[in-house]
């Protein structure tokens, strides 16, 4: 008989929409969990077992010392380790905030007794090689399908090469920009079916930057109709802690005293 | 009993901490501060509802639809009937979605002893396809109406970005309706399980609309114990705490512990319920003074948000969806002098208050959000302080059992109380 490959499911600050994206798979994660052996995976289940994994999925952004440490920690216990969700692949959400605008918030939320806990809000290749991303917010449930069969069957998946606006008009979604609304569907990774466009709402780029981007062509576009204040805002909602951003808009975040 | 402490895992990054010799317990909550009250500020005002739905995926159009009250408090948004009848759908979704995960995946394995809600496909293969039947159209549902289950895309501050087809709100209606029996199912699985003995003497608390058990259109703070109190005054009401050992802070409502969640909106609103998740809940035998039935409270209220998902589709179907007043195309406000707002609904834990200030220009100044387990902290540690008092003769293995059934029997939501 074969070994089943074990697998850990760890998640670190975040909202957990990711793992709830898993559990939503319903018959298909059954199908996942008999053909492996899920060791470890706080939300779900009781067992705990410690390393070493064949591979871990981490959820969430490291925000605290204990979490990086547990990452870099998890690293070393697996032979694939995996990001799932942006907080994980990109700093996502939480990566909003900057660290330098870090004490004056806690003064203001906490008071100035409060010791807190939250170093700075970084993806997890800040610290670790990363196999392999599970870009979305939340991810998408077909890419995350998808995704761990190709890593189970041993390959290495690929994100897909075309942007967002390939789905989005596989989708027959009007174009924002077309119609002069921002959107950074060019720059971004497909993979989501272009859900937040089909619902009515801009691609603020949560699958992350697609390869070969064209950014500065975008910039010019969105430069026609949004004054500088909303382009900031559109790609700093997930891309904040990306190069990317930090190469158009270098230049920190006022402190919260 | 020596003086040692343990530490009982709990759900999201918290542990509760025991002293058995002094009869001390403190939770500790470790999640890290994302900040986002920070986060929103000189954002345009729109960004609200789309970055603080992120502070809970369990929750997250709870949150969603609190900041578009907010907002739409602050702007003196007029909602056209369909509007608002999409709202309660989609809040009633939420809550089944909640429920159900709680309930199936992470409280029934204790019951059933067994490790995990996956394992019930194998050791409790009925109950585990009436929990996905559940979840698939609790989702579907969500998905239909927002745009996304997780994190919505549709709303929009005044209405909704997309409106649905007739037709379509025709084919939700039957799926939903195929819960009824599943939700009735759930109902007797949980009136069935033996829950652990306890008598605590809780103070319940819960957003109420006083004529039904609407958890949308809520418009008073309803104690067990005290007088009715105005939304208005939610901050001078709910206190919170900062506790040195805790990123999350802890609420208590004129500086007394409280219960907020299923247990307590049946406590407060019960008999407001109709029909058959009025019979269900009398006959369920809810025991108000055991925390432990927080979960058989819950089980109920999947069958009652059943029911009024289907009213509100029958609502819905019977009348036009009003879409020239229910479709919003521009969100971008500029109200042209400061502007204030406060939004309040009945997440599926409790009580969610938003209040968020904007400028002349329609930039948000300021935020304040304060989740339902924020309030629950506190008498999860009273609970805990109780329940372990009667267990000075059982093993320790036994107390930390209890504990951690506890725990989760309150569905606390850590990701939420530190945001």
């Amino acid at each position: 008989m074969v070994n089943k490959q074990k697998i850990g499911i760890f998640d670190f600050t975040d909202c957990e929409g990711c793992e709830v994206a898993l559990i939503s798979l319903r018959e298909k994660l059954v199908e996942i969990a008999a053909e492996v052996e899920i060791v470890n995976w706080r939300l779900a289940q009781k067992k705990a077992a410690d390393g070493p994994y064949d591979i871990v999925i981490i959820e969430g952004t490291p925000i605290t010392q204990n979490e990086i440490d547990t990452l870099k920690y998890l690293r070393e216990q697996t032979k694939i380790l995996v990001g799932l969700g942006s907080c994980a692949t990109l700093a996502g959400i939480p990566g909003i905030i900057d660290k330098e605008a870090r004490s004056g918030w806690y003064e203001k939320i906490y008071g100035k007794e409060y010791k807190p806990r939250g170093i700075d809000a970084l993806p997890l290749s800040a610290y670790v090689l990363v196999d392999y991303s599970i870009h979305g917010c939340p991810v998408d449930k077909g890419e995350l399908l998808r995704v761990i069969q190709e890593i189970l069957a041993g390959k290495k998946p690929k994100n897909p090469g075309y942007s967002v606006c390939f789905e989005c008009k596989l989708a027959g979604n009007p174009c924002r920009l077309l119609n002069k609304q921002p959107c950074l569907g060019p720059i971004t990774a497909g993979g989501c079916g272009a859900i937040c466009i089909r619902g009515g709402s801009p691609c603020y780029g949560c699958f992350g930057i697609r390869q070969d981007a064209l950014i500065d062509n975008l910039a010019m576009t969105l430069r026609k109709f949004s004054d500088p204040a909303e382009m900031e805002n559109y790609f700093s909602m997930f891309l904040k802690k990306t190069p990317e951003y930090k190469k158009l808009f270098g230049k920190k975040e006022q402190n919260g005293k | 009993m020596a003086n040692e402490s343990f530490i009982a895992k709990i759900e999201g990054h918290g542990n509760l901490h025991l002293d058995w010799g002094k009869n001390k317990v403190w939770l500790e909550v470790e999640e890290g501060e994302r900040l986002f009250e920070a986060m929103v500020v000189g954002r345009p005002a729109k960004d609200l509802t789309w970055i603080t739905p992120r502070i809970c995926g369990v929750c997250p159009i709870a949150h969603n639809l609190a900041a578009l009250k907010a907002l739409e408090g602050a702007f003196n948004s007029r909602l056209s009937g369909s509007t608002i009848l999409l709202r309660r759908l989609l809040l009633a979704a939420q809550i089944l979605q909640s429920h159900t995960l709680h309930l199936y995946f992470l409280a029934l394995p204790d019951y059933l002893g067994i490790d995990s809600g996956v394992e019930l496909a194998k050791t409790h293969p009925t109950h585990f396809k009436e929990a996905l039947e559940l979840k698939r159209v609790s989702d579907l549902l969500a998905d239909s109406i927002g745009g996304r289950g997780i994190h919505p895309t549709a709303t929009a501050i005044g209405g909704f970005k997309k409106a649905l087809s007739k037709n379509k709100l025709e084919d939700l209606k039957s799926e939903v309706e195929r819960l009824l029996e599943p939700a009735e199912k759930t109902v007797k699985l949980f009136s069935s399980l033996k829950y652990p003995e306890a008598k605590t003497d809780l103070t319940f608390l819960s957003l109420t609309s006083s004529t039904d058990y609407d958890v949308y259109d809520i418009k008073h703070i309803s104690s067990s114990k005290k007088a009715q109190g105005k939304i208005s005054d939610y901050r001078t009401l709910i206190n919170e705490e900062i506790r040195a050992y805790s990123t999350a802070k802890f609420g208590k409502y004129s500086g007394k512990i409280v219960t907020v969640g299923a247990l307590s909106r049946l406590n407060l609103s019960g008999n407001l319920l109709s029909g058959k998740a009025k019979e269900l809940y009398k006959s369920a035998g809810i025991d108000f003074q055991n925390p432990y039935h927080n979960n058989l409270a819950q089980a109920v209220e999947i069958y009652a948000f059943v029911q009024e998902a289907i009213e509100l589709l029958d609502q819905l179907t019977n009348n036009e969806i009003e879409e020239s007043k229910t479709l919003i195309t521009n969100e971008d406000f500029k109200p042209g002098k400061k502007v204030r707002g406060i939004g309040a609904l009945e997440a599926p834990r409790g009580g969610l208050y938003y209040e968020v200030g904007i400028d002349a220009k329609g930039l948000i100044t300021d935020c304040n959000i304060v989740t339902p387990t924020v309030q629950n902290l506190p008498s999860m540690e009273e609970s805990a302080k109780t329940i372990l008092s009667k267990q000075k003769n059982s093993s320790k293995g036994r107390a930390e059992e209890l504990l951690e059934m506890l725990i989760r029997a309150y569905d606390p939501c850590i990701t939420c109380s530190v945001h």
